[in-house]
């Protein structure tokens, strides 16, 4: 069945459609999403602000970032099971919706992004000196995560206005 | 009262119509918003949770705090400023809605409370017991997300 359709199917089910019919339930999963982001992406907005030398960057900032990137993997869980709660209710209108997949694509690209640092730098990260700061890989990598999450809230918050 | 008239004046003035009535307008505007409340709640939550003693605690609290004022600071100016530029839009249809009033009574509860009662317990010399940290941190939560709650059901209840 082509992607399309199975879209339509999937929020045609008697499960979307309970949860977007219900007084509560969309509300309260929606109202989730959105505040799991300083759960999730806030935790990393911290991160980034390290590696990029912006703040967080002295003697126990290092222990700092070990917390954030620990609690944004409960954030994320939220994210997820939320947004795919969301995503289910109108995957048909989603399935074409220009914002969406500019976000699916951001959220691609984050993914990548977050593999390779955690690759490339993260199991280095206590030999930087603080002083020294992050490698320039490190930095660039931070930096492109914190246009791209912008990128997602934008298109994230943009796309609702079109169902 | 003056200030309906003045509201009203504003709600026609040419940059508060254009976010209103142009296509992405309020989709930026609310974006802004969004951005500020990751970055406010996240220092929020990062605080609380090493005041209520989560996570590895081994940097100092006061140090935190003095690290991520600038950053609470500069997030409450997007949201309040942004926010701003979104009620202007239509003052009446926020001024009605009771889940909005809840916010505004929220938002100065947690404000004072971030700024008047909390950064006594995170200014290094406390000597709270750990119960009262816990509640501390909890009652800073439940403001500031209480706050984010009543904001999302503006969208939902009358």
């Amino acid at each position: 069945m082509p992607l399309f359709e199975w879209c339509q199917w999937l929020q045609h089910t008697r499960f979307a459609t309970a949860i977007s019919e219900s007084d509560w339930l969309f509300p309260l999963i929606e109202g989730s999403h959105i505040l799991a982001l300083p759960l999730s992406v806030g935790m990393i907005v911290i991160l980034d602000l390290r590696l990029l030398g912006i703040a967080f960057c002295d003697g126990p900032g290092a222990k700092l970032v070990l917390n954030v990137m620990r609690w944004s993997k409960i954030g994320f869980a939220v994210m997820f099971v939320t947004g795919g709660l969301l995503l289910i209710t109108q995957a048909g209108k989603a399935y074409d919706n220009a914002f969406f997949r500019t976000k699916l694509t951001f959220l691609l690209l984050l993914g990548i992004n977050a593999a390779l640092y955690q690759k490339l730098f993260f199991p280095k990260m206590a030999e930087w000196d603080s002083a020294r700061g992050a490698p320039a890989g490190a930095r660039f990598c931070a930096g492109v995560s914190l246009l791209l999450w912008v990128g997602v809230i934008v298109c994230g918050r943009t796309m609702a206005y079109q169902f | 009262m003056p200030i309906l008239p003045l509201l009203q004046s504003a709600s026609n003035w040419a940059p508060i119509v254009f976010i209103r009535d142009s296509k992405y307008g309020m989709p930026v505007a609310e974006s802004f918003h969004l951005m500020g409340l990751t970055i406010l709640l996240a220092t929020v939550v990062v605080l609380d949770l090493r005041l209520a003693g989560l996570g590895r605690n081994d940097y100092e609290i006061s140090w935190l705090a003095r690290k991520l004022k600038p950053w609470t600071v500069g997030a409450i100016v997007l949201v309040m400023s942004s926010g701003l530029l979104i009620f202007l839009g239509t003052p009446g249809k926020y001024l009605d809605s009771r889940p909005f009033r809840l916010k505004m009574v929220l938002l100065c509860c947690a404000i004072l409370f971030h700024f008047g009662v909390l950064r006594r317990f995170t200014a290094g010399d406390s000597v709270a017991r750990p119960v009262v940290n816990v509640a501390v941190a909890l009652l800073s939560l439940t403001l500031w997300f209480g706050v984010g709650w009543a904001g999302r059901a503006i969208a939902f209840i009358p």
